[in-house]
């Protein structure tokens, strides 16, 4: 049996993946436009939505949407923890410290929810029903759906906040030139803070949609936080549309890989692309407001 | 005779003053380093060289010499990296990939192809340093994150690759059966045989590095680190200078890699991933930037907190990340600087304000 035979069923698996990995890379975006700060931690904001979510769920008996808001909502406290926590101190510090803080604290986020929720991993039932919906001869669970669906909504509340609103203007200033934006008046920190509960309540939304779909344990948010990141920079580091065609480009390439090589490899087809794309086209495909700037 | 003014020294103050003037003895300060008069070889590194000699015959605990086997094998590591991070400005999430390439290539040529460790220590670092030069090459024209999220993939490449490739590598289980260490029939077959041994590589190392800081590419990897707008208007050769730092480093971690799996005798995939590389960065950072002595006291002081956190079963992770963020939030420019800024402050209380004036703080 050829290979050929399995594509569409792929390219919609990657097209749903890829909605993932937009959404969790426009969550590196909103904080890299705001502060120039790279938040590593961003996985474990999917991984605790899903969990979270689950928990209330199923051990306090809420209602769906109930313990998906309550999630978020928890979600994004723990986002301003974060921020207020580990990266408002060691603001001043340079790069390989914050890194390493960052990543210091996905550590610990993981490993707390580790002994909080369990080590099992977790599926949330799929918000309406499992039957396959047949497009052009195509079967697609109504979870891709409704996960397109999101991505494509917060994508159009992400552009209305960053540019029809005035706090989103202010964070975008806060980051492209820090001297002006201080004497205009806008408070950097608090732009800063706000970006992290922003990015933290669109990790959350991600990983309760992706819950249905893919098992969530406490050690999954790592993998598909730095999968997020690259996408983030292939599609071109800094814009939402570049994390948003990023995500869909690597979705469906990583998908498309399993037809061609041992799907083991699968993971490492991420890493590959980026090695190539930060040789070859260090600004993404659409281009990058912040690389050609001496920062970076 | 020290005179001591009583109005601004108590005598409880020695309750502080005498555990901090111990620690500086062990603690290396970088601000006085670079002001010092360059000797090659100070009175401190004797001291350093009997403690480390008698160290072992004085606690002649077993756990306390195995865990001082990994604090030096952690040691060479961090040496290298801090070449790389500390000397040459650069980051590398993706350090653990070269240790870990560095212990396949022993397990494989001892294990497969009965080569003898001796061989296959110095093929590991060879290795490790010809897979640096293929990587470095490309991807060391990145800054910043980005360098360190290349690296990383590197990393992460890396262990898919070992985890995917049963026929060489044994998959998720690995290979055992790694022989000890021997030169000339004499086999390091005890913890205490090992810790020589490897404390000895380390000192090697640590002669090398001394040297090469001193060197012209030494002086380079520091301009770099500064700014390299201006390290190529004086004409260094940036991509030339951070390559040789990122194979230096490699070959380094080569050589911990092949040390590490000939101590184990065994090499597995789950030792060798982002958790080591974010260790080494630890180290690097606590023992402070532009330093070759203080990565090394970070990865015996890091090597004996993951030991102690062990016992805590569950508990060990998370309170792993907790103090991974305190000690970066309390100490982010390592233990060195703090502490000897204090210490200078509280020795000026004995009236050597010279040493007060030496330090720009």
């Amino acid at each position: 049996m050829t290979p050929w035979v399995h594509i569409p069923q792929l390219l919609s698996a990657g097209i749903t993946i890829g909605a993932i990995y937009a959404l969790v890379g426009l969550g590196f975006v909103t904080i890299a436009r705001a502060s120039q700060i790279i938040n590593f931690a961003q996985g474990e904001f999917v991984m605790l939505g899903g969990v979270i979510t689950f928990s209330l769920l199923k051990g306090a008996g809420l209602s769906y949407p109930l313990a998906a808001i309550v999630a978020v909502i928890s979600v994004v406290i723990i986002g301003f923890l974060l921020h207020i926590l580990v990266v408002y101190p060691l603001r001043k510090t340079s790069i390989p410290i914050l890194l390493i803080a960052t990543l210091g604290a996905s550590i610990f986020i993981s490993n707390t929810t580790a002994l909080v929720f369990g080590t099992l991993p977790k599926a949330l039932p799929s918000f309406s029903g499992n039957l396959p919906l047949l497009i052009w001869g195509v079967p697609i669970t109504p979870q891709s759906m409704w996960v397109l669906g999101a991505t494509f909504l917060l994508l159009i509340c992400l552009y209305l906040l960053s540019h029809r609103t005035l706090m989103g203007k202010a964070m975008e200033a806060s980051s492209t030139d820090p001297l002006g934006a201080d004497l205009s008046g806008i408070s950097r920190n608090l732009m800063v803070f706000l970006a992290f509960g922003v990015s933290a309540g669109m990790g959350a939304i991600a990983g309760i949609f992706i819950t249905p779909i893919f098992y969530t344990s406490y050690h999954t948010g790592t993998l598909i936080g730095l999968k997020g990141f690259v996408a983030a920079v292939l599609g071109g580091w800094g814009k939402n549309s570049g994390a948003i065609l990023g995500g869909f480009v690597l979705g469906v390439v990583e998908s498309l890989s399993v037809a061609f090589i041992p799907s083991g490899y699968k993971d490492a087809v991420a890493f590959v692309i980026l090695l190539l794309i930060l040789h070859f086209r260090p600004k993404g495909i659409l281009g990058s407001p912040f690389i050609d700037s001496r920062r970076w | 005779m020290v005179v001591i003014d009583h109005k601004e020294f108590r005598k409880r103050d020695f309750l502080y003053v005498v555990p901090f003037w111990l620690l500086s003895l062990i603690v290396p300060d970088p601000h006085l380093d670079h002001l010092r008069k360059e000797s090659r070889f100070r009175r401190r590194d004797l001291f350093y060289l009997g403690a480390l000699l008698l160290l072992p015959l004085i606690w002649s605990d077993k756990h306390l010499h195995h865990l001082m086997v990994l604090a030096g094998i952690n040691g060479i590591l961090a040496l290298g990296l801090s070449l790389f991070l500390g000397y040459a400005g650069q980051i590398s999430l993706g350090h653990a990939a070269f240790f870990g390439i560095g212990a396949y290539t022993t397990a494989i040529l001892t294990t497969r192809y009965a080569f003898p460790p001796f061989v296959a220590f110095w093929a590991s670092a060879l290795v490790a340093a010809a897979l640096a030069y293929l990587i470095g090459s490309p991807i060391l024209k990145l800054k910043g994150y980005f360098l360190a999220l290349a690296t990383l993939g590197f990393g992460e490449i890396f262990l898919v690759v070992v985890r995917e490739a049963h026929r060489l590598t044994g998959g998720v289980i690995g290979i055992f059966g790694i022989p000890w260490f021997s030169l000339a029939g004499f086999a390091f077959d005890t913890y205490l045989k090992q810790y020589y041994l490897i404390w000895g590589v380390l000192i090697g190392l640590l002669i090398f590095s001394k040297n090469l800081i001193r060197s012209k590419i030494g002086r380079a990897f520091l301009a770099v680190a500064a700014s390299e707008d201006a390290a190529s208007t004086v004409g260094i050769k940036v991509a030339q200078i951070k390559l040789g730092a990122f194979v230096i480093g490699g070959a380094f971690a080569g050589f911990a890699g092949s040390l590490f799996a000939c101590v184990m005798s065994t090499a597995n995939p789950e030792a060798f991933g982002l958790n080591l590389s974010i260790l080494i960065i630890m180290m690097v950072i606590l023992g402070g930037m532009g330093n070759l002595y203080g990565p090394i006291a970070g990865a015996i002081f890091l090597t004996w907190l993951m030991d102690i956190l062990g016992k805590y079963q569950e508990y060990s992770l998370p309170i792993y990340g907790l103090i991974l963020i305190l000690l970066l939030i309390s100490f982010p420019d390592g233990f060195g600087t703090r502490l000897n800024i204090r210490l200078i402050y509280l020795i000026s209380y004995f009236g050597r304000k010279k040493r007060r004036e030496r330090v720009e703080l």
